[in-house]
């Protein structure tokens, strides 16, 4: 049995997008039970889903279309991962989760990715960048276990 | 009643207007619920409105005889769950409605496994439409637990180390 107080010494922060990468995220609830937890997301849509969780701070949205944002975001990421320290990011993507994956990373925190299950033919962008970073790096498709290494494929999420 | 969705971040006037344009033909009588984002265009053929509630939404969801969406992870998951007939036009780089076509590829995925019909594009949506109608998914088991697990293991052998 894990020891408790071991446990709330493990922050842990939770990234995910809002949508698809949001509700993978929530379905693995079950894992960060009795850890210390936060989380990142990208529109206020989905604060009320994330209430219980520790804090919630939303980044906005950003993709490679809208280099101003993507710093926008990436400073606001930054601020966080200072503010708060996690020792470990829990990421479904996109690229808010692969900023806070690296930012943490240099930090000393370790990184846990779910590549979202909609990456069917290769990883994510975000995925293939974090892969190099990752300490658990787990796919929703066998055959992409297969093809790449350090990846893992123990199950579907959704 | 068939609820179409668009999701919550963008909206998707290629879907609706295809939609549209096959509830405005002959001979069609079900009636349509739509969320369609902050969008311009108006359909002749039925009400819309831009977002919902998530209680709204889920009710919509629950007492839809089908459902039709963009080919989101979020909307496909709930269908799966509910067991919903659906069907998805994914939305596509070469329109800029994303950044890249991972909703084409899961939309051709699922298809290949039946869990919902696909229209490639607004001239498919249609027929697809008519087809909804009688169509039964395939029933999908996840195994979320499975994954917590493990991810529960690697958080436990550090919190011990």
């Amino acid at each position: 049995m894990p020891d408790t107080a071991k446990q709330k010494q493990l922050k842990i922060c939770l990234a995910a997008s809002a949508g698809g990468h949001i509700s993978q995220l929530l379905k693995l609830a079950s894992c960060w039970n009795g850890y210390e937890t936060f989380c990142v997301t990208t529109t206020e849509v989905v604060r009320n889903r994330l209430n219980k969780l520790g804090e919630v701070y939303v980044v906005g949205e950003c993709n490679r279309q809208h280099p101003i944002r993507v710093i926008a975001v990436f400073i606001r990421c930054l601020r966080i991962v200072f503010k708060e320290r996690p020792c470990v990011v829990i990421s479904t993507g996109a690229a808010a989760g692969c900023m806070l994956c690296f930012l943490s990373k240099m930090i000393g925190a370790k990184v846990v990715w779910i590549d979202s299950i909609t990456n069917v033919e290769r990883i994510s962008l975000s995925g293939r960048m974090v892969r190099y970073i990752a300490d658990l790096f787990l796919v929703q498709w066998p055959e992409l276990a297969d093809r790449y290494k350090k990846v893992e494929f123990v199950g579907t999420v959704v | 009643m068939i609820f179409l969705t668009v999701g919550t971040q963008f909206p998707f006037d290629r879907l609706v207007k295809a939609v549209d344009k096959a509830a405005g033909t002959n001979g069609f009588d079900e009636h349509i619920v739509a969320q369609v984002g902050e969008s311009s265009y108006c359909p002749k053929n039925f009400e819309v409105s831009p977002s919902v509630e998530k209680a709204v939404f889920d009710r919509y969801f629950s007492d839809a005889e089908s459902v039709i969406s963009h080919a989101g992870m979020g909307t496909i998951t709930m269908a799966l769950e509910q067991r919903k007939p659906l069907l998805v036009m994914p939305r596509l780089k070469k329109y800029g409605e994303v950044v890249n076509d991972h909703q084409l590829a899961i939309a051709k995925k699922f298809e290949q496994l039946g869990y919902l019909l696909v229209a490639y594009n607004t001239e498919d949506v249609q027929v697809k439409m008519k087809q909804l109608k009688s169509f039964v998914p395939q029933q999908r088991k996840p195994c979320p637990d499975i994954v917590a697990a493990r991810i529960a293991t690697f958080l436990n052998e550090l919190s011990q180390s």
